[in-house]
């Protein structure tokens, strides 16, 4: 099972790349990079999900995480989510704080 | 019928096998590929729960058995923890709270719960018995894509 993250920042926001399958073996992976994230100063995190194929409720945690440590009004956006991990996410209530868009083109 | 015996250690990682077990039994019932993944999510939910809150991260054992009749896929999960009815749950409070202001953690049994078409708890010769529950037949209007 395997996940890979990778963040670039630019104008002001940070853009992780998740691929692959986040549960609680890899969850740590994707906080540690919240953590850099939050000390860029940046006023948006935005999470490129459209090969993330699998997520489970460790993903959630890390969702959480993130709004803890984002400075607060920073926006959170998750591009391209895949259908039944956007399930996921709207079945908890995360999509009320978080923006989900579709594409990366529409973004 | 499949089944296999997760070996549990204390870093509770049931991952892996859980999803190669569940790939097997869903390509075996010609499950959708919605249908396999809600089946996978909640059966590694419950596992990962025993592993975490029912074994308290210690050794522990959990076995998995799977069988497919015509109109239904099920996975039963059994373990040697402490007695725990999953839908005892209440995952309310931490529906309620706003995202932003939740605690982390509490809603891998409801997510469990939400992505079976039924779930029964028993108590069978002290163990825990959870069985979940996948209809093959889609409902109207559903593509299972």
């Amino acid at each position: 099972m395997s996940f890979d993250a990778k963040m670039h920042v630019a104008d002001g926001a940070a853009t992780l790349r998740l691929v692959g399958e986040l549960d609680r073996r890899s969850a740590p992976r994707l906080n540690e990079l919240i953590v850099q994230a939050a000390a860029r100063q940046v006023n948006r995190l935005v999470l490129l999900m459209d090969e993330l194929r699998y997520m489970s409720s460790a993903g959630l945690r890390c969702l959480v995480f993130a709004h803890q440590k984002m400075p607060r009004g920073v926006e959170i956006v998750l591009i391209g989510t895949r259908p039944e991990v956007a399930e996921t996410i709207r079945l908890t209530g995360f999509d009320r704080s978080i923006t989900m868009e579709d594409s990366v083109e529409t973004g | 019928m499949i089944a296999c015996r997760l070996r549990l250690h204390a870093n509770g990682e049931v991952s892996r096998p859980i999803a190669d077990f569940v790939g097997a039994l869903s390509r075996k019932a010609e499950l959708t590929p919605r249908q396999s993944y809600r089946l996978r999510l909640a059966v590694d939910e419950i596992a990962t729960n025993v592993a975490l809150h029912g074994y308290t991260g210690a050794y522990g054992v959990v076995d998995l058995e799977g069988g497919i009749d015509d109109e239904r896929v099920w996975v039963r999960i059994e373990d040697d923890a402490p007695a725990f009815d999953p839908r005892t749950h209440d995952p309310g409070p931490r529906l309620a709270a706003p995202p932003a202001r939740r605690e982390a953690g509490g809603l891998g049994l409801y997510l469990a719960l939400r992505n079976v078409d039924a779930f029964t708890y028993d108590r069978v010769g002290g163990r825990n018995r959870n069985t979940l529950v996948i209809l093959r037949t889609l409902p109207d209007g559903d593509t299972g894509d």
